[in-house]
């Protein structure tokens, strides 16, 4: 499960830098914080109606990501370098530290590879598609190993312009997540001290 | 009448020849595990019981870790340890058992129990009124960031309780995480990949153990870059039996060469030389062919033992080539007549001191007790019976000088000249003797017996600090009426055990009952579940998770999960290990620290103890030690009469004065050396005795007129004896050692007081009459 979380996280920073290679995307640098907004529903089976949460995010390369869930209730998820924390209210309901985790060690050099133009081990994992113009690019993912019954993930669509504007995952079981991102600024500053602040608490051990 | 004897001994000789040349034809199967020559005591058979199954489970684990910088590197390099491991055929799996066919088991048989299974936390937030937190959680799962949660278990399990309880079931080994079906740490840099295995057969197997560490070895060897640290009491085995099979050819080989070369040098002729090797040859042959059609197999450390029996074998037809030296020496069947009363004497005695050996229920000493018992009489048989025909030599002329150097230790315990320095050496040995055995402590710690590898200790501790903790060798038996009892006296233990872990005295531990309830429990989580968290808060959770509202009947069965149940699906790891039968359950425990707390801790605990498989053999090395003290007391004891119906009673107190010195200042010898006394040293006391009184009577047999060849006979005797016995005090196996070095001082010591013997004996009528005959 924190798999993929973990592999999201790298797909965000990466994508980007994926599709500048061709494309018109915008490339993160250290330095730099890409501030937005989000829409996450989660297509179940079974479900009347998709499990929709909004809030907003920040990622600063380098440091992590503040994964802010505003509805239907405040849940606030820090990725780092040194680990995973969820809060709800204050109050941890999670805590995954990256030494327990041998994978996300993996996914950093894959993120800090692709920020850097190095994006090799990530098409490592997954074949990728290219479609669509420089204005309006798409992305398809499928793993290499489907056959895998630990690979998660049966396919990734991006789609974007400048950043990254929809994720679509879907799940072997065919659940399906869509992540869509709107707002979204990039600003050459460092992150302000709350976000710093979130972004320390995830390094605790 | 000798001819027919001879003529018998012969066709049985050969008919033990023929036997022994079957037997290696087949392959013979040695033991090599040290605790196989210990007594099994059945004071407490379901202990015993569990203690087997435990000790035996944790034996046939095998772990490696492999590590490399590039973590796909480390990896190919695990499957392939893991492939060749398994080729070999001697292991039974690889892996923990923990792959995603046995994880969806278990989900398969937890899922329909899910409302009446909660990890602690979450029972200890319901008890407590906190519903709202475990609804919160899962909502949060369900609506953080990319949804950790599936469909299927949101709509069936909408607290998510059952993935808090599988979350929180206590599997071992901590500091490892499962990275893509294979478990494994990293740390500065490396990636470390957890091989483990369980072996087919017991680790002490020497043919299992060659084939799995040569395959392992050689698996490794193919790996440059790559480091393997293993753990595994396999790998202790095969060390230790590899030094004690090099040791008993090494050590064997020199004391034959050794006792050749002596003998050879003392006769100057092939004659003596050749019987000496017939009469050692016979005894060996008949000794090992014996004990295999007694036990059917044999241990290494009898092997390593009897080897040095070549010393004491030859201690019989030493004797008889030594009257070769004697002036007045006749025929052979006349020197026979001559040497017979003390080696027949010789023999009786010494077979007492390893009939004592057999007494003590020890597997191993019995048969190295049977080993030289046969082995003896064989030698002493080809004396009797086949060296005065086969013997062509005449009176050898050439030892004068030779003799009046072995009587010197004769006129040395006579000679009015001596008187000083003798009261000197007598009183020194009593005060070494005082001084020693005051600082003379027991330790009888197993540990410390046996031959342990520095860098494979070295590699176990590096292992143990990089997956954090492995499971200890001790562990808690819960014995209750039945399972479910057990069950729930794990249950009330539990808060105990937390406090222990809080403390820091265990890293962890593996219950039952933390992967199957006992039927109490879940009843009542389910009671609590209904209260605290369905009734007040179902509805709203489920509203939103945009989950239509529950329908009455879509509740999970009532029937409780059961131990039989999860023991039959095979699917929760290690559950099988834990429970031994009904009512009868192991705790294990990881990263024991502190034995004495733990042991404290659940002393007031009905119907659970801490057992220590290790700590019960030291104990029971303790006991036999003293037993083994006893024997030889005991075997002196024995002695005396035959002694006093020989020599009267006064010389029979003589004759026992040389061995009875040996056996109090050996010891004394050791504590002086700063040596503990352990049961391998006392062992050696029965053995210094019944080898001390054959030097004793040799000198209490001899006339006035014999002592030179006496002397020379005893010289010869002792200095083979040191050659084998006291060879082993150079063994790397501290037991061995231990054994050896007791020996080497007893026999020296023995000796050196033998001439004593004679005193008693010099104005005994019965005896001059009797070396008359």
């Amino acid at each position: 499960m924190t798999r993929i979380v973990v592999f999201l996280l790298a797909l965000l920073a990466a994508v980007p830098v994926l599709v500048a290679e061709t494309l018109a995307a915008e490339t993160l640098s250290e330095g730099q914080v890409l501030r937005g907004a989000f829409v996450q529903e989660r297509f179940l089976k079974g479900f009347q109606a998709p499990l929709k949460s909004e809030g907003r995010f920040a990622l600063v390369p380098g440091r992590g990501l503040i994964w802010r869930t505003e509805t239907p209730f405040a849940v606030t998820t820090v990725m780092s370098p040194a680990g995973l924390v969820q809060e709800v209210k204050g109050n941890e309901t999670m805590r995954l530290p990256a030494a327990r985790l041998p994978f996300m060690s993996k996914l950093y050099t894959m993120l800090g590879g692709a920020l850097t133009g190095d994006w090799k081990a990530l098409e490592d994992m997954f074949a990728v598609e290219r479609g669509g113009g420089a204005d309006a690019w798409t992305l398809h993912l499928t793993p290499r190993r489907a056959d895998d019954p630990t690979m998660p993930i049966r396919a990734i669509d991006v789609r974007g312009g400048r950043f990254v504007d929809e994720v679509d995952i879907v799940k072997p079981d065919g659940d399906r997540d869509r992540l869509t991102f709107r707002d979204q600024l990039l600003k050459a500053e460092p992150p302000t001290a709350d976000e710093a602040a979130l972004l320390a608490s995830a390094g605790r051990p | 009448m000798r001819r027919l004897g001879a003529l018998l001994w012969l066709a049985l000789v050969l008919l033990a020849s023929g036997y022994l040349a079957l037997r290696l034809h087949d392959g013979l199967g040695f033991r090599t595990d040290l605790l196989a020559l210990l007594p099994r005591e059945e004071q407490d058979p379901v202990l015993q019981r569990a203690n087997d199954a435990v000790t035996k489970a944790l034996g046939r684990r095998v772990l490696a870790l492999v590590g490399h910088a590039d973590r796909e590197t480390a990896r190919r390099a695990a499957t392939t340890l893991g492939d060749a491991l398994l080729a070999t055929g001697q292991v039974e799996r690889i892996g923990e058992g923990i792959d995603v066919d046995r994880l969806k088991r278990l989900g398969a048989l937890y899922f329909p129990h899910r409302q009446s299974l909660l990890s602690d936390g979450d029972r200890a937030l319901l008890t407590a009124g906190k519903g709202e937190e475990v609804a919160t959680r899962a909502l949060s799962q369900a609506f953080g960031f990319a949804g950790l949660v599936d469909a299927g278990l949101l709509r069936t399990d909408p607290f998510l309780l059952l993935p808090s309880f599988l979350t929180n079931l206590p599997f071992p080994l901590s500091r490892l995480t499962p990275d893509e079906g294979m478990l494994s740490v990293t740390e500065n840099g490396t990636t470390w990949v957890l091989v483990s295995a369980v072996l087919a057969g017991e680790p002490f197997e020497l043919d299992l153990q060659d084939r799995l560490v040569g395959a392992f070895d050689a698996a490794v060897r193919d790996m440059p870059g790559v480091t393997v640290k293993r753990l595994g009491a396999v790998f202790f085995a095969h060390a230790g039996s590899k030094t004690a099979i090099t040791e008993a050819s090494t050590l064997g080989t020199l004391s034959l060469v050794g006792t050749m070369l002596l003998v050879g040098l003392a006769f100057r002729r092939p004659g003596p030389l050749l019987h000496n090797l017939l009469a050692l040859g016979v005894g060996m042959t008949v000794g090992l062919s014996g004990s295999l059609l007694l036990f059917g197999e044999l241990h290494v450390a009898a092997l390593l033992f009897g080897s040095s029996l070549i010393g004491v074998a030859v201690d019989y037809s030493l004797h008889y080539s030594a009257s070769l030296f004697d002036p007045l020496s006749g025929s052979p069947s006349d020197r026979l007549r001559h040497v017979l009363p003390g080696i027949a004497l010789g023999l009786v005695t010494t077979l007492i001191g390893y009939a004592a050996l057999m007494l003590a229920p020890f597997p191993g000493l019995r048969q190295i007790a049977a080993f030289s018992i046969i082995g003896l009489v064989g030698a002493f048989l080809t004396v009797v019976l086949w060296l005065p025909s086969l013997d062509r030599a005449r009176r050898l002329t050439h030892g004068a000088l030779m003799l009046r150097a072995a009587t010197g230790l004769w006129s040395f315990w006579e000679a009015r000249r001596w008187r000083g320095v003798r009261l000197v050496l007598v009183l020194g040995c009593v005060l070494a003797g005082a001084v020693g055995l005051a600082r003379l402590s027991a330790d009888d710690d197993v540990r410390r017996l046996q031959a342990v590898s520095v860098e494979l200790r070295h590699e176990q501790d590096e292992i143990q600090r990089l997956i954090g903790a492995t499971t200890a060798a001790q562990f808690l038996l819960v014995q209750a009426a039945d399972d479910e009892a057990a069950l729930r006296r794990q249950e009330d233990l539990a808060a105990t055990l937390t406090g222990l872990k809080a403390k820091g005295s265990i890293a962890g531990y593996q219950m039952p009952a933390a992967f199957v309830p006992s039927a109490r429990t879940q009843r009542e989580n389910r009671a609590l579940v209904a209260t605290a968290l369905d009734a007040p808060l179902l509805a709203a959770q489920r509203a939103s998770l945009g989950l239509p509202p529950a329908e009455p009947n879509s509740k999970a069965p009532e029937e409780v999960l059961t131990l039989g149940d999860a023991l039959a699906a095979d699917s929760v790891p290690f559950l099988r290990e834990l429970v031994l039968g009904p009512g009868l359950h192991v705790v294990a425990l990881q990263g024991l620290s502190d034995p004495d707390a733990v042991r404290a801790a659940v002393a007031g605990t009905a119907g659970v103890r801490l057992v220590d498989p290790t700590a019960d053999f030291s104990a029971l090395l303790a006991k036999y030690r003293h037993r083994a003290l006893l024997l030889t007391g005991l075997a002196g004891l024995l002695m005396l009469p035959v002694l006093m119906w020989r020599y009267g009673w006064r010389g029979g107190l003589w004759a026992l004065l040389p061995p009875g010195a040996a056996l109090i200042l050996a010891p004394a010898v050791v504590g002086l050396m700063g040596q503990d006394f352990t049961f391998f040293h006392a062992m050696a006391l029965v053995l210094i005795l019944s080898i001390g009184v054959d030097y004793a009577v040799f000198c209490a047999e001899s006339g006035v007129e014999q002592q030179p060849v006496t002397m020379l006979a005893v010289w010869l005797a002792t200095l083979t004896t040191l050659l084998s016995f006291g060879m082993l005090a150079f063994s790397a196996v501290p037991a061995v050692h231990s054994f050896g070095v007791t020996m080497l001082v007893g026999i020296s010591i023995a000796f050196l007081f033998a001439p004593l013997a004679a005193r008693g004996t010099r104005h005994n009528e019965a005896t001059n009459n009797a070396r008359l005959l």
